[in-house]
């Protein structure tokens, strides 16, 4: 640690590539491992490389790959964004509004217009926020990723990408290519809760809610997903497996908040307490699944 | 108010470059050959400077000089002198400047940056009042007998207390007898930034016969000047401050601010322009900050509702500087009440020294904090004694030319109109009416109410002048010392010549760009202070002018002055409007028909200083502290959520008894006061860790106000009732707008839930606290609610 504070207002040196094909960029990526960084809508990147977090020797610019800038929706696969498909994107996609009302609902209530234009899906996920707003309803949606290097492509449940605050199971030399979001259940519904006070605040706490199929018990869909109340987005098979049951909603509820109470672990920082998040996790999970199936 | 054609409108803004552009900020300002400076902190809140290696920094290339403590061996300072240029033997608070850099470009100084070495050994920081007062403290500055300060201050060394004022009025234990309701209360508000727009910048350059120039980032050239002067030991006519826009300033760009910096590096690089400019976390901690504030109070009042005593301690936080707080310790000192009348008071108000970022002036000089608790106990009075909160405020409230200052003197006959505010106010906010019901049985709604007064805490013989020049053309240019940042008061004096002399206000220019060598004085753009100063002083102008016009006149005519008046651009003899002479025909002088000319150029000065206000004595604070007080209340509706624990601001209301020169622009001020004084309520704190390290010195971290939390309604009404002496009875404003929303949000928060919040900001985190401590039943209600019912 340098012995005194001092805050950068130029970027350190760099040297910048803007690599124009898939194999271009997976090729820098195997020369260059850790000494890369990539650069898509740059909202964490450049933060992080003015504050020092992060000093790339080279930083990669994906946004010439055509492949990369890919959004398209088929039946079986269901959505599939590329890597530097910006949040401004799909927030005004009409498919992703009436078909992903979760997603869509995180995504308008991430950061602000003008961020949303330059910040991408993919860079959202990468960046292992326990934060990410983009994350849980990614995750009640059972997202996938396809992560490429030149060793070849391979796909991995976003419920099993992160493993720490920043910290996924990434290889150095791989990317994301893609975020696949299958087909929703039919007749889906459900919200993105933000606890925060204008859009552009970090959440304090974020709940993804997904429902289907509520009045049938065994076929009952009932997912949820959690932003800062543990060092990872958290997703809750157990609640999922809970709402199968067939018992009276109103049990099934106090159960299931007694579930999430256990598995969240948030913490006291300079945003929140311990204890005002615990509250949110708590009451504002009950008022979600009492909303949609109460 | 009597109908004028210009004073009184909303006439619309006329400085519209910033709209296109066009305007100049001090950012903007680069001169050929200039050099970058860049300063480092402390990693330590309080440190002793062992040793410091700078030979890093200077290899690398591009890096021209880099200056320590030890370059600058004397302080600088305002009121009390206590500001090191670059720490010296000691750091004070983590991130104080060790270090200056100089260097070709901005990316050399910042690559520097980090291999400046320095070697520490931590000492004990001091990191609240209570620390800081106990008697085993660390002594945080152990030199404070050698410093310079105003005669005012009064400095406690060997201790870390920065200044220590005494109020007292009648005789307080007597008063405390006469009581039948007592209440007490603590109340805090934390160190907060001002978080203006613009981070502050500064480039100067020095000539080879000495000549300092300067252009930066301010509220008050001439202060800057002056200060600039008095610490660097130059003569004020060598120093020529450059006045820019200014992208906001709130108090924290008062006085001298980093000008001293850019200046000294340029003095020993010979001359060669120096800039400095802040980026935010930089401006975070260079840059001084809000002091945080304690209050302990005890206040009576007989069964009848009439307040017979009051008791106080309050502290100020002042962080490692002190030099600009200690007169807002005074500021709370001498007005440590709400507009009430007490014949018993007896209040110390204590300035601390801890180890936290320096701070200083703040908009509304400690009135909105001193109000925050004082509008509390107002209402747990009136709790007490069951009476309405607007009736018992209305049986104490300050009778103008009745009444006695909490400093024992009388208030003026004309000095406004307290009670007027507090009864709009509350019929406003339907005050002790039903309240709609929100469906979601979480929800609760609420009303509260603050009334407030302030006026500027200024030296007694703060002064201001103005020059009114007559164009070719018959335009006219003003020349004011005031800062522009925002405040529109520029716009409000081109409507005072428009209005005098009769002419359209477009051919009324105020420049917002100024320098100290080309404009008339004024002591500084503070206190809500300029358009009652300089509006005197450009009055008095304006009537040199007319009777230098009507001189010209009564030559020509051949008639007395006194037969000539001055409308319409013109200067006609009374009863005769076909015998007149235009400004613009008289704008250098006049020819006479024979080629003859008469009287040259026309140019009005005048100035202005406050003659009523006197010093204060120093053991009991008797005096007149102040030329003008301008009176307020400010009322709320809010709805507290118990689910997210979020309180939001529903309704707004603003009554103020001042008459305005431009509603459209005191309108403007009011909204952004509002929103303001709503944000610290509820967002607002920088925080440290037990280290003494600021965790918050960015935006995402800092909360402030965005346009979601603006009210969904708000209301202002200016009653109209002016002072005399104001121009044309308009008395400040800007501060006032910002000042009853914290005591007038608790209040309402009260008034919803039933739960008192002593302590900003009002967080969700301390709310759910609070709501646990005081009502847990709402809480029982909610998990019934949620989580029980069927």
């Amino acid at each position: 640690m340098a012995s005194v504070l001092h805050f950068r207002t130029t970027l350190p040196n760099f040297t910048y590539r803007r690599p124009s094909s898939l194999n271009e960029l997976l090729q820098l990526k195997a020369e260059l491992g850790g000494e890369a960084s990539l650069l898509a809508g740059g909202t964490d990147l450049l933060v992080d490389m003015r504050s020092g977090i992060r000093r790339p020797k080279v930083v990669v610019d994906v946004k010439g790959i055509n492949e990369l800038h890919l959004l398209e929706h088929t039946r079986d696969r269901g959505l599939v964004v590329g890597a530097s498909v910006t949040l401004g994107e799909l927030g005004r996609n009409e498919l992703v509004r009436f078909k992903y009302p979760v997603l869509y609902g995180a995504i308008r209530k991430l950061a602000d217009p003008s961020l949303r234009e330059r910040a991408t899906l993919a860079g959202n996920i990468a960046n292992a926020s326990p934060a990410a707003d983009s994350v849980p309803p990614l995750l009640v949606y059972g997202a996938k990723l396809e992560l490429a290097s030149l060793r070849g492509r391979r796909q991995v449940p976003l419920r099993e990408f992160f493993t720490g605050v920043k910290k996924t199971v990434m290889r150095e030399d791989e990317v994301i290519t893609k975020i696949i979001i299958p087909e929703p259940p039919e007749g889906s519904e459900g919200e993105y809760f933000k606890a925060v006070r204008t859009s552009e605040d970090l959440a304090v706490v974020g709940i993804a809610a997904l429902f289907a199929n509520k009045t049938e018990p065994r076929e009952r869909i009932v997912r949820l997903g959690f932003a800062s109340v543990a060092p990872t987005p958290l997703y809750m098979d157990s609640v999922e497996e809970l709402f199968r049951r067939d018992a009276p909603i109103n049990e099934l509820i106090k159960e299931a908040i007694k579930l999430v109470l256990k598995e969240v672990n948030p913490i006291t920082d300079v945003r929140a307490t311990k204890e005002y998040r615990l509250h949110l996790v708590k009451y504002v999970t009950a008022y979600l699944l009492r909303k949609y199936l109460g | 108010m009597r109908s004028y054609k210009y004073v009184g409108k909303p006439i619309p803004r006329q400085d519209v470059s910033k709209v296109f552009g066009d305007a100049i900020y001090a950012y903007d300002v680069k001169l050929p050959g200039m050099l970058y400076a860049k300063l480092v902190g402390s990693r330590y809140a309080h440190a002793r400077i062992k040793g410091i290696d700078l030979s890093g920094a200077l290899r690398v290339p591009g890096v021209v000089r880099v200056f320590a403590g030890d370059d600058f061996p004397f302080k600088v300072g305002l009121y009390a002198a206590d500001r090191d240029v670059l720490a010296r033997g000691k750091t004070l608070y983590y991130g104080q400047p060790v270090a200056g850099i100089v260097a070709e470009t901005l990316q050399a100084a910042e690559e520097a940056a980090e291999l400046i070495e320095v070697d520490y050994e931590p000492l004990k920081p001091v990191l609240t009042i209570e620390e800081a007062l106990s008697p085993d403290a660390p002594i945080i500055h152990e030199e404070m007998s050698k410093y310079r300060h105003a005669s005012f201050v009064y400095p406690k060394p060997g201790t870390n207390i920065a200044n220590y004022l005494k109020l007292r009025k009648g005789d307080v234990s007597e008063g405390f007898r006469k009581a039948d309701v007592v209440v007490e209360g603590v109340y805090r508000e934390p160190l907060i930034s001002h978080a203006y727009l613009e981070n502050w910048v500064g480039t100067a350059r020095v000539f080879h016969d000495g000549t300092v120039e300067i252009w930066s980032s301010h509220q008050s050239p001439f202060a800057v000047r002056h200060l600039l002067a008095a610490s660097l030991g130059l003569p004020e006519g060598k120093v020529i401050v450059h006045h820019t826009f200014t992208g906001g300033g709130f108090g924290g760009k008062a006085g001298l601010l980093l000008e001293h910096i850019p200046v000294l590096f340029s003095m020993r690089l010979g001359g060669r322009p120096v800039r400095l400019e802040l980026n935010r976390e930089e401006n975070f901690f260079f840059m001084a900050q809000r002091a945080g504030y304690l209050f302990r109070m005890r206040t009576g009042a007989t069964k009848e509702g009439k307040l017979v005593a009051h008791y106080g301690e309050y502290y100020l936080d002042a962080g490692a500087y002190a030099d600009y707080t200690v007169n807002i310790g005074r500021s709370v000192g001498f007005v440590p009440t709400g507009p009430y009348e007490i014949p018993n008071i007896h209040v110390d108000s204590v300035t601390v020294y801890t180890n936290k970022v320096p701070t200083t002036a703040f908009r509304g000089f400690g009135m909105q904090e001193m109000h925050f608790a004082f509008e509390q106990q107002m209402d747990k009075l009136a709790q007490e004694l069951g009476i309405d909160a607007l009736e018992l405020r209305l049986r104490n409230a300050i009778v103008p030319g009745k009444s006695y200052l909490p400093t024992q003197v009388r208030v003026r006959e004309d000095a406004g109109d307290p009670a007027g505010t507090m009864k709009r106010a509350a019929e406003l906010i339907r005050l002790g009416k039903e309240i709609k019901k929100p469906k979601e049985p979480w929800k609760f709604r609420g009303v509260g109410m603050a009334s407030f007064w302030k006026g500027p805490v200024q030296p007694s013989n703060a002064a201001s002048s103005a020059i009114v020049k007559v164009n070719e053309d018959g335009s006219i240019d003003v020349l004011v010392g005031t800062g522009e940042m925002g405040q529109g008061t520029i716009n409000a004096l081109a409507q005072i010549v428009a209005e005098e002399l009769g002419i359209p206000v477009e051919k009324v220019r105020v420049s917002p760009a100024r320098s100290t060598d080309s404009v008339a004085y004024t002591w500084q753009t503070v206190g809500s202070r300029g358009l009652f100063s300089e509006g005197q002083a450009l009055l008095r102008a304006i009537d040199d002018l007319k009777n230098q016009a009507k001189e010209i006149a009564s030559l020509v005519f051949r008639v007395f002055r006194d037969e000539v008046e001055v409308s319409e651009g013109k200067a006609c003899v009374k009863g005769k409007p076909w015998e007149c002479i235009t400004l613009a025909e008289m704008a250098l002088g006049y020819t006479l028909p024979n080629g003859r000319a008469i009287h040259g150029p026309l140019i009005g000065r005048g100035s202005h200083v406050p003659s009523q206000t006197t010093y204060l004595d120093p053991e009991t604070g008797k005096g007149e502290p102040k030329p003008f007080m301008t009176f307020g209340t400010g009322a709320v509706e809010v709805e507290v959520d118990l689910l997210t624990m979020r309180v939001k601001v529903l309704k707004a209301v603003t009554v103020l008894d001042t008459p305005v020169i431009n509603p459209g622009l005191a309108l403007g001020q009011v909204y952004g006061g509002a929103v303001m004084g709503i944000s610290i309520t509820l967002n607002e704190e920088l925080k440290v860790d037990p280290e003494g390290r600021l965790l918050n010195p960015n935006f995402t971290d800092y909360k402030v106000a965005r346009a979601e939390d603006i009210p969904d309604e708000m209301v202002a009404e200016f009653l109209g009732v002016g002072q005399k002496n104001a121009p044309y009875g308009a008395k400040g404003i800007g501060e006032l707008t910002m000042i009853p929303w914290p005591a007038a949000i608790a209040n309402a928060i009260h008034n919803a839930i039933g739960v008192r919040i002593n302590e900003l900001p009002i967080t969700p985190d301390k709310l759910l606290q609070a709501v646990m401590r005081q009502r847990p039943e709402l809480l029982e209600a909610l998990e019934k609610e949620l989580l029980e019912a069927s």
